[in-house]
């Protein structure tokens, strides 16, 4: 076994290719994600199969959620494609986030490809309770 | 950022939309009993001299509940994939919901050659990998000539 992605490389169409970018950066697939908001914050699940830790990156720039990341499958060396589904190895999203969140307290997990992210909002913009003062 | 859309780039935006497309309209036609693009898992085939390599990109699916099976030719992939419940909560908003969740199957015509009495199969990130063997007569040899 040796750590190649040839199952799932791409060959780069005459749509995909995009020449003023040039060749350095990579065709990515948008993954598919849930997003459920409660008080506390934002939590988003991502589908990143074939992605280790080491492969992910998930990045806040002002107020842009980016997540990066690449698949690695383990094939054996030699391997001829003969059908591929998922073409694309690289993943890229990107999201905006409103000031409400703290950007700072983030928590990311990864487990079977799936990508857990907690964003939690600001103490100050956590719905609360005004109280009417009677008089 | 210097991408001239919000996002990631168009044309990954224009790769889902069209697998989600594919979901609804049907693709075109494989095998009889290939369902193509947009379906859960996506699976990726590919070969070598010695085996049929089957790549199942299932994330999140608890391993006890996969099954991999073979009758007769055919390869058949099963589970179920648990949708990610918040709390319980009047107070939930659902902003997105793109990921499949539910039981599935996925069926996969293995060649003439497959051997499946040699049949191995790894969860691992999310990828269920499939490996099956060939049988000796049908891996590629070169023919001595007299």
């Amino acid at each position: 076994m040796n750590d190649t992605t040839q199952l799932t490389e791409r060959e780069q169409g005459a749509v995909t290719h995009d020449p003023r970018k040039g060749d350095a950066r990579p065709v990515t697939v948008a993954p598919a994600v849930d997003i459920f908001e409660d008080s506390q914050g934002v939590t988003l699940w991502a589908d990143l199969p074939g992605v280790t830790k080491d492969q992910l990156d998930v990045k806040v720039h002002d107020s842009s959620l980016t997540i990066e990341a690449q698949a690695v499958v383990p094939t054996p060396q030699e391997l001829r494609l003969h059908y591929a589904e998922v073409r694309v190895p690289h993943f890229a999203r990107t999201f905006t986030l409103a000031p409400d969140f703290d950007t700072s307290k983030i928590d990311a997990s990864l487990k079977d490809g799936v990508l857990k992210l907690s964003i939690q909002r600001r103490e100050e913009a956590r719905p609360r309770r005004i109280e009417i003062k009677a008089g | 950022m210097s991408d001239l859309y919000f996002g990631t780039d168009l044309f990954s935006e224009f790769d889902r939309l069209h697998q989600r497309m594919m979901n609804q309209v049907g693709s075109f036609p494989f095998s009889i009993r290939a369902s193509g693009v947009g379906t859960f898992p996506q699976i990726n085939i590919g070969a070598t001299d010695d085996s049929i390599e089957i790549v199942a990109f299932a994330p999140g699916v608890e391993p006890s509940k996969l099954e991999v099976s073979i009758e007769k030719g055919l390869l058949t992939i099963t589970g179920e994939r648990e949708p990610v419940e918040p709390q319980e909560s009047d107070e939930v908003r659902t902003y997105a919901q793109e990921r499949f969740s539910g039981k599935f199957r996925r069926v996969v015509e293995l060649p003439e050659g497959a051997d499946p009495d040699k049949v191995e199969a790894r969860y691992e990130n999310g990828c269920l990998t499939i490996s099956v063997g060939k049988r000796e007569s049908s891996k590629p040899r070169a023919i001595a000539i007299q």
